[in-house]
């Protein structure tokens, strides 16, 4: 009885055995780490990036299409929460990094100083297409530092004016089919204050609570327009400067004057603006597509009433545009094989010839030919946007730690229009913080 | 009273191999709080990242600290959130005992519904909490309008904001403080409770010379676990204000994780950690001390 009890436990354990061998995965695996959100009970079987919408959308589309037409890699999707920079950091430091990581474009710095990043080399570049001089100027600083690069740019995105075309009209503040934008702050206040009157709405519809990266945005495109130099030196940054105090007093202004929404957080004013409660929503690219679905919808507020136009020039000095892009990068692995590294190239080099499925979640392309394109043009509201090629400006490559320090502006910005602290004392605040961050560098 | 030579000899021996039955424990405790708390003191006086320690800096990171004005925001913060949300559910948990602390079943249900918010996660917790507080159709919004009122941005208000966590937090947290003196009420003779009606004590005559004296220890040992809880606030106010408006919801763990995670200067996270740690164990301790001594007497 026992002989035959073992007997059988070998057999067992060899077919077992057997079965794994079988079942055994010869495909050279691809770990891909990714954010912009998991949609898979939606698009999980979707491999065609034409029928998906949204950045969630557009990119597993795009991973299921590599995987089908790689049949030899197995990709292996980490989707993690929004920005994933945390878990990022523990897996390089336990040694345990992906083959490519999502990545801004401001946050390359941190991990390229530390040895973390491995540069793509020219002759990489040019395997998946994706040679230096095809990018546009925001692209190419996005990813170059000390003139090598280090990563494949997927896009560049910048803080917009999506306008409630329909909300416009009422106001009197349509010309020939096309928003009429301020060209200056008096121009702002005296728009913003008709349409006000007009609508009984405000013109802005603002994320305000819980929320700090949109004043960030306004308060660096408002410095940057008055050809204010908001880093002098890599190490240093320079808040207490005219070029910042009218950037806050002009929102400030608007505050005051009711001429936006308040206590409203991101997904409040998404609902907002699609609900009709404002003119003009500044977010950025990513919103483009959901914006311009919602138009197309009927008997809503924006049916047939959407517009979309870069960040208006507020300041004479420069048509400008702060501007911010996602990346893929490779994280250092002294273990990765070089089919690892092979197949990582195969799937940047796919992402490099999909640039225009990208393009539709919004965001701008970053190689020229995409941008002057026929396609790329045909798609909604892109005309307007095209010029952001010329006017997007990331901040200096040199200054690191621009994520953290993105928090610390939008706070002290937040603190200065809503009024908590006068303007001078926020400024003051936010350029010891900020140079207490780059003091430890 | 003297143990003669032999004994001695023969106890000792006993004594250690006692000891092997807590080696399994000890090991665990070594290695997972007196290993990486030693590990925190010394990172503390280092200028480093995740990735490996630049300089020993001695105790600049402390003097840092001590002029930082964020961080001392925080520590006030930590003290505020502390002062409004202990006594709180100290006491709202010991009112809530004394309530249900019977056999009908209405109690048993309410004690369930009260105890049931403490196993959700701070996420669906502060999800439900931000649909109450919002003032763009919230709960409160609502009634406010409907009773001729408007909308208070609660958590957009440098004032408002902290109360609001505050209460978020005690409808989290009130279940624990309320059965722990569920089981200390429940262990009171009931002959001491007989001999008061005999005597026709008052209710409150009960309750405040046979019902508290009865329970002081669960009471301090409530007081203390809350204290220690209540200052590692994080997950509250990261998820519904991110330590805003104006720093006024930034805890002293929100600030050390945004030290090290977000602007990588560990050695700075972790002193900040060990001051922390000083208060949580200044705090309890006193606690302890001042109800020791009340014992005694």
């Amino acid at each position: 009885m026992k002989l035959a009890t073992w007997l059988a436990a070998a057999i067992m354990s060899a077919a077992l055995l057997g079965c794994g061998r079988g079942m055994e995965d010869t495909r050279t695996e691809l770990v891909v780490q990714r954010f912009f959100g998991a949609c898979e009970a939606q698009y999980g079987a979707v491999d065609d990036p034409a029928e998906a919408e949204g950045e969630c959308g557009i990119m597993t589309a795009l991973i299921n299409r590599f995987e089908r037409e790689n049949p030899d890699i197995r990709v292996v999707e980490n989707i993690v929460f929004w920005p994933g920079y945390d878990q990022l950091t523990a897996q390089l430091a336990s040694n345990d990094a992906p083959d490519l990581v999502t990545m801004h474009g401001s946050v390359i710095s941190d991990y390229q100083a530390r040895g973390l990043l491995e540069p793509l080399l020219a002759t990489d570049l040019a395997a998946i297409g994706a040679p230096p001089e095809r990018l546009t100027e925001a692209a190419r600083a996005a990813v170059t530092i000390d003139r090598r690069i280090w990563g494949l740019p997927i896009d560049t995105w910048a803080p917009l004016w999506h306008i409630n075309m329909n909300l416009f009209r009422e106001a009197g503040l349509v010309r020939d089919g096309q928003p009429v934008l301020p060209r200056s702050r008096e121009e702002l206040i005296a728009q913003a204050e008709q349409f006000k009157a007009r609508t009984g709405k405000p013109y802005f519809v603002q994320s305000t609570a819980n929320e700090y990266a949109a004043f960030t945005r306004n308060f660096y495109t408002s410095v940057m327009q008055q050809d204010g130099v908001l880093y002098p030196e890599p190490r240093r940054a320079d808040f207490t400067t005219d070029e910042a105090r009218r950037a806050l007093a002009l929102f400030r202004e608007i505050h005051d004057r009711r001429l936006t929404t308040i206590n409203q957080d991101y997904s409040a004013a998404v609902a907002g603006f699609i609900n009709g409660q404002g003119g003009v929503f500044p977010v950025g690219t990513w919103m483009v597509g959901d914006f311009h679905g919602e138009s197309q919808s009927r008997g809503r507020p924006l049916s047939g009433g959407y517009a979309v136009m870069p960040f208006p020039q507020l300041f004479p000095n420069r048509n400008v545009t702060f501007a911010d892009g996602h990346v893929w990068v490779m994280p250092a692995d002294s273990e990765r094989s070089p089919e690892e590294r092979q197949a990582a190239m195969r799937f940047l080099a796919f992402f490099a010839r999909h640039q225009f499925d990208w393009a539709r979640t919004g965001h701008l392309p970053v190689f020229r030919d995409v941008i002057d394109s026929r396609e790329w043009r045909a798609l909604p509201h892109r005309d307007a946007l095209a010029p952001l090629a010329e006017t997007a400006v990331p901040l200096p490559k040199g200054v690191r730690r621009q994520f953290p320090i993105e928090t610390i502006v939008g706070q002290e910005s937040a603190a200065a229009i809503s009024g908590a602290k006068p303007i001078d004392q926020a400024l003051a605040d936010m350029e010891r913080r900020v140079n207490e961050i780059l003091s430890q560098l | 009273m003297a143990i003669d030579a032999p004994a001695r000899a023969r106890r000792r021996p006993a004594g250690w191999a006692n000891a092997l039955f807590v080696l399994p424990y000890l090991i665990v405790f070594v290695a997972m709080i007196v290993v990486p708390l030693a590990m925190g003191m010394w990172l503390s006086t280092t200028k480093s990242d995740l990735f490996g320690v630049e300089a020993q800096v001695g105790f600049a990171n402390f003097t840092r600290l001590a002029r930082d004005p964020i961080f001392l925001e925080t520590v006030w913060n930590t003290f505020y959130f502390v002062l409004l949300t202990v006594p709180a559910l100290t006491l709202i948990g010991l009112g809530l005992a004394l309530v249900l602390n019977r056999p009908a079943r209405w109690a048993s249900v309410l004690r369930t519904i009260f105890f049931v918010s403490t196993v959700l996660s701070v996420t669906v917790v502060t999800l439900v909490w931000q649909l109450v507080f919002t003032p763009d159709g919230g709960l409160i919004a609502v009634a406010a309008e409907a009773l001729g009122g408007s909308p208070v941005a609660f958590l957009n208000d440098q004032d408002l904001a902290m109360p609001a966590i505050a209460v978020t937090t005690i409808w989290w947290c009130i279940g624990l403080p309320m059965v722990l003196f569920l089981a200390a009420l429940q262990q009171v003779p009931r002959d001491l409770y007989e001999a008061a009606r005999l005597d026709n004590a008052s209710r409150w005559k009960t309750l405040t010379r046979i019902t508290l004296p009865s329970i002081r220890r669960t009471f301090l040992l409530v007081v203390i676990i809350e204290i220690i809880l209540q200052f590692q606030l994080f997950g509250q106010p990261q998820l519904m204000t991110r330590g805003g408006p104006n720093n006024a919801t930034r805890p002293i763990v929100l600030f050390i994780y945004e030290t090290g995670w977000r602007q990588w200067e560990l050695g700075y996270a972790a002193a900040a950690a060990q001051v922390l740690f000083a208060m949580i164990l200044i705090a309890a301790m006193a606690q302890y001390f001042v109800a020791s001594r009340k014992d005694d007497r």
